[in-house]
Parts: C-alpha cells; structure tokens; sequence
C-alpha cells in the first residue's frame, strides 16, 4: 500500500528520449491505467518505477521515499510481465513461494500464505504441475499469485492479458478488478488496450512518444479529450476529425469548409470565448461517431456520400465521405441509408470540440493565453 | 462395362497404383539409407580403426608385433604387457593424478567458467564488450606461446611462503590444475546459453528480491545444466588428453599424469610398442565411459541450443 509519485521522469535510450518528463502521482490504492501505442514509452515509465531501468533525470518516490538509487531486489514492488515469466523449472508451489523463500520467511509460514494466494486465484489444484503444463490463463494466475503472495507496496502490470484469447481476456480483466478491490494495493497497469484501459482504471494516463498527453478518469479523457492524439486514440471507432476554419463573422464564431458552416456555441461546447479568439484560422472539428445523427432536410448540416455500410447487430456504422475526410458514423441498426446515398449530418454540440493549430482541444484550454 | 464395374475397375487401378508409388517410394529410401550408411561406414573406419589397432598389439608380446605378414589378430593372446605396466610402472600412481587432475580442473572450470559466463551476459559493467573481446581474442593465442610464461608464473608462485609449495608450485595438484581452469571457450559457451534464456526470467527474480547468486544457482544453472554436463565433459576429456602442460608442470614422478607417463615408455633405445598399446588402450576405457554415459545430455544441449535460437 503505497503513492507512487513521479517527478519530471526522463528516460534516454542514447540520445533518443523514451519517456520525456512524465509527472505523475498515483495516490494509495488507485488503480492507474498507463495507455498509448507501442513505443510510447509505458513500459519503459513501468520498468523505471521496478527498477529494471536507471533513471536518466526526474524523482521516483514511493510513499514519499526516493528511490531512484534503491535497488529492485528492495524496492518491494511486484511485477506481472506480458510472457508471465514463470521459473520454467519449478513446480507452481515453488514459482509462488520463490518470493518468501527469498524473504527467508519459515516454511510454515510460507505454506499458509500460498496456499491462500492460490485459493484466491484458483491454482491450487494444480501446485505441483509445472508451468509448461498449463494453460494461458492458468500461467496468468500463477504469475498473479507470485505477485500477490508477498503482499507488495504496488503492483506493476505490463500488458498481462495481452497473450490471452478474447474470452478469458474478458474473464480475467473482471478477476483482476476484483482482486483489486479486496487488496487495494496501488496498481500500475500497463496496456494498448483503450477497452482494457476504460473498463479497468480509476484514472487513465495517455501517453505518445514518451510525453504525458492527459490524466483523467476514464470518461473524462473520453468526453473531454486534451488534444487530437487522445481524441483518436481513445474509442473504437475513433473520434472524427474534419478540416475547417475558425473565424469571426459578425457576431458569431463560425467554424467553416466547403458547403459546411456552424456556429460555435461557446456556452454548449464549454469553451471560453477568449480562447476561441487565439485559436482564429485553421482548426479541426471533433466529433465521435455516436455524436452524429443524419437530418433530413436539403440544407444545413455536413454533407456527404456514404461509401460503406457495416451493419454488426447492435449498430449501424456507416463510413461517410466528406471531401477528403471519411468519417466514421455509428447509428441505430435499422436505420434506412444506402450506399452512395447523399446525406446531411448534424452533431450534438455539447459533445463537439475544436482542435486548434497545435492540436489541443479548446474545450480543455483554461486561458486564452495558452 | 456398367458404372459399377467401371468405378470398380478405376478403383483397383488406383489401388494398384498407390502400392506400386509405396514399393518404388521404400525403395528409394532404402537405397538412400544404404548410401547413408556406406558414407558413414567410411568415417567409422577411420574414427575408430586406430583403436583397434591399439588392441592387437596390447596382446601380443613385442616380438610377434614384427612379423610378417602383420597379424591383426594374435595366435598366442598375452596379458603380460598389462602386468609389465601394473608391477613395472607407476600405472595405477599416474592414473590417480590424471583421475585428480582432471576431475579437478572439470569442477573449478565450470565454476569459473559459469561465473564469468553469467557476468558477460547479464551484469552491466563499464567495458564489458571490450573485456568479452578480450577474453575471446585469447583463443586466438596458441597453446605453446604462453606454456613458457605459465610455466614460470608457476615456478615463481611456488616458491612463495604460505601460499607456495606444498600447496602450488610446480609438482603439485594446484600447479597443475590451476592454470587450466579459465577457457575462453567455455565462457563463450556458458555466455551463449545464458544469454538465451529469456531476460524475463532474470528481472522477474530480481523484482522477487532474489541476488545474484541466489538467480544464478536457483534460476540459472538448472535452466542450462545440459550445457553444464557439455562444458564437463568437455573439459574432462581434453584434460584427460592433455600433455603439454601436465609434461612441464609436473615432470617429477609423484604427480606424472597418464599422457606423460605412458610417453615416458617409450626408450631411447628400445620401446615396448606392446606396452605402449597397453597403457593407451587402458588410458581411453575411462573417458569413453564418461562420454556414453552422458551421451545424451550431449544431443539434448545441442538440441535445446538449436531451438531457442
């Protein structure tokens, strides 16, 4: 049980910087997702906190102890890794117990506390197999009950559901909350997963390219995205973005493109008026998929032509081109559109942002001056 | 013809056909192990004809061994060059030291071997590739360009108190075990097997507060002990063989390995060829053991190397 709290952390592979002044802290007990592409350095930020990786500049510190310089083997922080990797020459008794023996705990006591990890995670009628004889999800247990077994101050998680099949995925991802729940041990929990990251975590970190994009519970960087990268990264289909320009007419802000005009409701879209006026030019509208409705009438609204329809049961998506943009529409499943159809699309406003020139959302920017 | 019958027809000439496919198709495998095995015929001749040949003459008294026509096998088999090397030599004294010596050297060389193994493929050290090259470089170095320095490093050491004779020096067991223990290729090789086992496993018992010695006895060394059984016997057996070293370092009678003592019968003027034989043929029972008994350690490492590639 412990706050991790990271301190403008960098870490450089020669020259090149794999995470770039990463501020964080995770408070006792929170689950955190790091989220981002593969490269974004997540699992680098993961290592750094175990150990495995010299800090090149910034704090590490664990319950308010800095411990750039402590050794892994001190750092009392239990890591499950992506291939599990279990002692392939020890029974699963003797995977789980390698931690407490290495702690020189009594043989008794060592029993006791694995046989309660393996009856929290369901292993113990399979103790005295070893590793290779057992199934994906029976090596992702032993490689929990290894993590757990020695009650840590923070868990690490690299991408652990990563090697198993959709369904016990799924399965896992619910035990592993739970298991959460009932240890409330501070979790770090790596993934590319947006699904994994939005079902799982108190709060969501996105990263790219080693920098910290936004922290927020998961709807919050859902809703309010801090820019165009954790706009289309986050949800399946990804937000729409389209080309236009911000500009004053008369009264109003009106964002414009070919055939399209809107004017922008600083009220309903939640973004102070000041700040519209430094963003004036070329910006991108955002909107996602479930945002758009089509309308019936000859004008007003986005035109377009849809190209595809993919019709999975529960929705309707319907991929629209709009100029060079394609964009992604999700609809109710019996909605009447064809193929090659002209349409016109309107968007709910409070659920509409504005990406400006150096792609951050309006929405997000508190003064006018940034 | 009626369908019936024609389909029948059709059918047994597939049939026919499919069974003359699997003749000519045994057949060519036949033929092909029968090639297989001549070519492999060829090199057991050469391999183990030697051998053999060391066995008629160890039975034979060292007047017969000039006959002519050669004899490959004895009209009169003798024992009596065996007993000549059992009550006229020191056989049984230079078969201890081998035993000493290469056993000795197999156990420290695999200790240091692995250390330095495990060093080069997980510890980060400043200069560690230079060193690694360095170490690899030496095999480059021929065995007799650095006898005479080893030989004096010995020499001197020895005659240092405390840690000199009896304990090293030239003539004891340290002397001679010692500077054969550190083999480049065998850091080479504990190096390789180390570094395939997946780094994982390394930082997963680093983070469960293990040391490195406690990954490398718990973790490492039962993960490559095929490689530790290759290493072993390898060394064993070149040891075992070994006689430049033993015939400088231990050139007095107490501590004369096998190698240098059966040299040791050949006479200036006269040599007991059936002696010689003897011995040599009793010098290989040993290593040959050791080799089939771990046999097949050998084609699981080769054959556990091969697929963690």
């Amino acid at each position: 049980m412990a706050e991790v709290i990271l301190r403008r952390l960098v870490k450089n592979f020669d020259v090149v910087p794999a995470v770039d002044e990463v501020s964080l802290q995770i408070p006792d007990g929170e689950f955190l997702v790091l989220l981002g592409p593969s490269g974004c350095g997540k699992s680098t930020i993961l290592r750094l906190i175990a150990g495995l990786e010299d800090v090149t500049s910034g704090e590490i510190l664990i319950d308010g102890n800095l411990i750039n310089f402590v050794d892994p083997t001190r750092r009392n922080l239990a890591m499950v890794f992506q291939n599990y990797a279990l002692y392939p020459h020890m029974t699963v008794y003797k995977n789980v117990a390698f931690p407490l023996e290495t702690a020189k705990m009594s043989r008794n006591e060592i029993k006791n506390a694995v046989n309660r990890a393996a009856e929290m995670l369901e292993i113990t009628d399979f103790l005295e197999r070893l590793p290779e004889q057992l199934s994906g999800g029976q090596r992702q247990r032993v490689a929990l009950a290894r993590a757990i077994v020695r009650q840590p101050k923070v868990f690490l998680m690299d991408e652990p559901l990563s090697n198993l099949d959709a369904k016990l995925r799924l399965q896992t991802r619910i035990e592993l909350m739970s298991l959460h729940e009932r240890l409330g041990i501070t979790t770090i929990y790596v993934t590319h997963d947006q699904v994994e990251a939005m079902t799982m975590g108190n709060r969501i970190a996105v990263l790219h390219d080693g920098r910290l994009q936004q922290v927020g519970t998961p709807t919050e960087v859902y809703d309010s995205p801090a820019n165009k990268f954790v706009a289309t990264f986050m949800g399946a289909p990804p937000m729409n973005l389209i080309d236009g320009t911000l500009e004053q007419s008369e009264l109003d802000w009106v964002f414009s493109r070919e055939g399209y005009r809107l004017i922008v409701d600083c009220k309903k879209m939640s973004i102070r008026e000041d700040v519209l006026a430094f963003s004036k030019g070329p910006v991108s509208l955002g909107v996602r998929p479930e945002d758009m409705r089509l309308v019936s009438t000859k004008s007003g609204g986005l035109p377009g032509i849809v190209r595809f329809l993919e019709p999975i049961g529960s929705d309707l998506f319907v991929t629209v081109d709009v100029g060079t943009h394609s964009l992604q529409v999700r609809l109710p499943p019996k909605t009447p559109v064809s193929m090659g159809e002209h349409i016109r699309m309107e968007f709910d406003l409070s659920k509409t942002h504005i990406f400006n020139r150096s792609e951050e959302n309006l929405q997000v920017i508190r003064s006018g001056a940034e | 013809m009626s369908t019936a019958n024609k389909r029948k027809s059709g059918e047994s000439s597939t049939h026919q056909k499919y069974h003359s496919g699997l003749a000519r198709h045994l057949f060519a495998n036949r033929a092909r192990a029968f090639f297989a095995y001549l070519i492999l015929l060829f090199f057991v001749v050469f391999a183990v004809g030697p051998v053999f040949y060391l066995v008629s003459p160890a039975l034979r008294d060292s007047v017969s061994l000039f006959e002519y026509p050669p004899q490959w096998i004895p009209d009169e088999p003798t024992l009596d060059n065996f007993r000549f090397l059992f009550n006229k030599t020191r056989y049984l004294s230079w078969a201890f030291n081998t035993v000493i010596f290469a056993a000795g050297t197999t156990i420290i060389s695999l200790f240091t071997n692995v250390l330095a193994g495990y060093a080069f493929a997980r510890l980060q050290f400043p200069g560690r590739n230079i060193l690694f090259f360095v170490v690899l470089a030496t095999l480059m170095v021929p065995v007799a360009a650095v006898l005479a320095p080893t030989y004096l490093l010995v020499r001197e050491l020895g005659e240092i108190p405390i840690i000199g004779r009896p304990f090293f020096g030239l003539d004891t067991y340290l002397g001679l075990i010692l500077p054969c223990t550190v083999s480049p290729l065998g850091v080479f090789m504990m190096r390789q097997f180390i570094s395939t086992l997946p780094v994982g496993l390394y930082e997963a018992a680093r983070l469960d507060g293990a040391s490195e010695w406690r990954i490398l006895f718990k973790i490492v060394l039962p993960l490559i002990k095929p490689a530790l059984v290759v290493l072993g016997i390898f060394v064993f057996m070149i040891t075992w063989a070994n006689f430049l070293w033993p015939l400088v370092a231990a050139s007095g009678d107490d501590y004369r390995v096998l190698t240098v003592g059966i040299a040791s019968l050949k006479g200036q003027f006269v040599t007991h060829w059936g002696v010689l034989a003897a011995a040599s043929l009793m010098t290989l029972i040993p290593v040959t053991i050791v080799f089939l008994f771990f046999q097949k350690w050998f084609v699981q490492a080769s054959m556990a190397g091969a697929l963690k590639q």
